[in-house]
């Protein structure tokens, strides 16, 4: 059995406070970080996209 | 494009840049991959899998405005269609900017009929989609 906690994904409407992710950006070849404020600050829209793990089909 | 998509698993930015340098399919990835190896934002989508330490395939799509507009969530064993996730994004674009109409299942891109909700609606989708 998978064990989730109930989170935002039941919240659909709610906005979503920042976030940042340290990031490997292979457009650079370089690692970099990325932030919900900084998207938001650009206008952009951003699609998370999760899997389980590299080195497997995603 | 008017989006950023950033893929996220457990796995380090080191195993993200060893794993897009060796496998093949990956020689084109222009997005960034994200890394969140406390699970803290999977646990904040409700993706993260407390028995396994890693995240369900979880895709959530967030307007200019931090506000959370789709989540789809498969199990493990089962991939998600990319078609299905673009045909979503173009209709939140749309729907941005025709805030009183919505877009019906069967709508694909700008062009294909959308529904204003109404009284002279009501009980008449059948037609208004015809």
């Amino acid at each position: 059995m998978a064990e989730v906690c109930e989170c935002l994904a039941c919240h659909i409407g709610v906005t979503i406070p920042d976030f940042k992710l340290e990031t490997y950006e292979p457009a650079k070849g370089d690692f970099g970080e990325i932030s919900l404020e900084a998207l938001k600050k650009n206008k952009k829209w951003t699609i998370l996209f999760f899997y389980p793990a590299d080195f497997t089909f995603v | 494009m008017a989006a950023e998509i950033i893929t996220v698993s457990t796995d380090t930015k080191f195993v993200h840049l060893a794993w897009q340098r060796e496998e093949k399919d990956l020689a084109n990835v222009k997005y960034p991959m994200g890394s969140d190896p406390t699970g803290n934002l999977a646990r904040m989508f409700g993706v993260y899998d407390e028995a396994t330490g890693l995240a369900l395939r979880g895709t959530f799509i967030i307007s200019p405005e931090s506000k959370l507009l789709n989540a789809e969530v498969n199990y493990y064993n089962m991939g998600r269609n990319i078609d299905e996730l673009m045909r979503k994004f173009k209709a939140n674009l749309y729907l941005a900017k025709k805030t009183d109409e919505g877009c019906p299942s069967k709508w694909k891109e700008e062009g294909d009929k959308t529904l204003k909700p109404s009284a002279k609606l009501v009980g008449r989708v059948h037609e208004a989609l015809k």
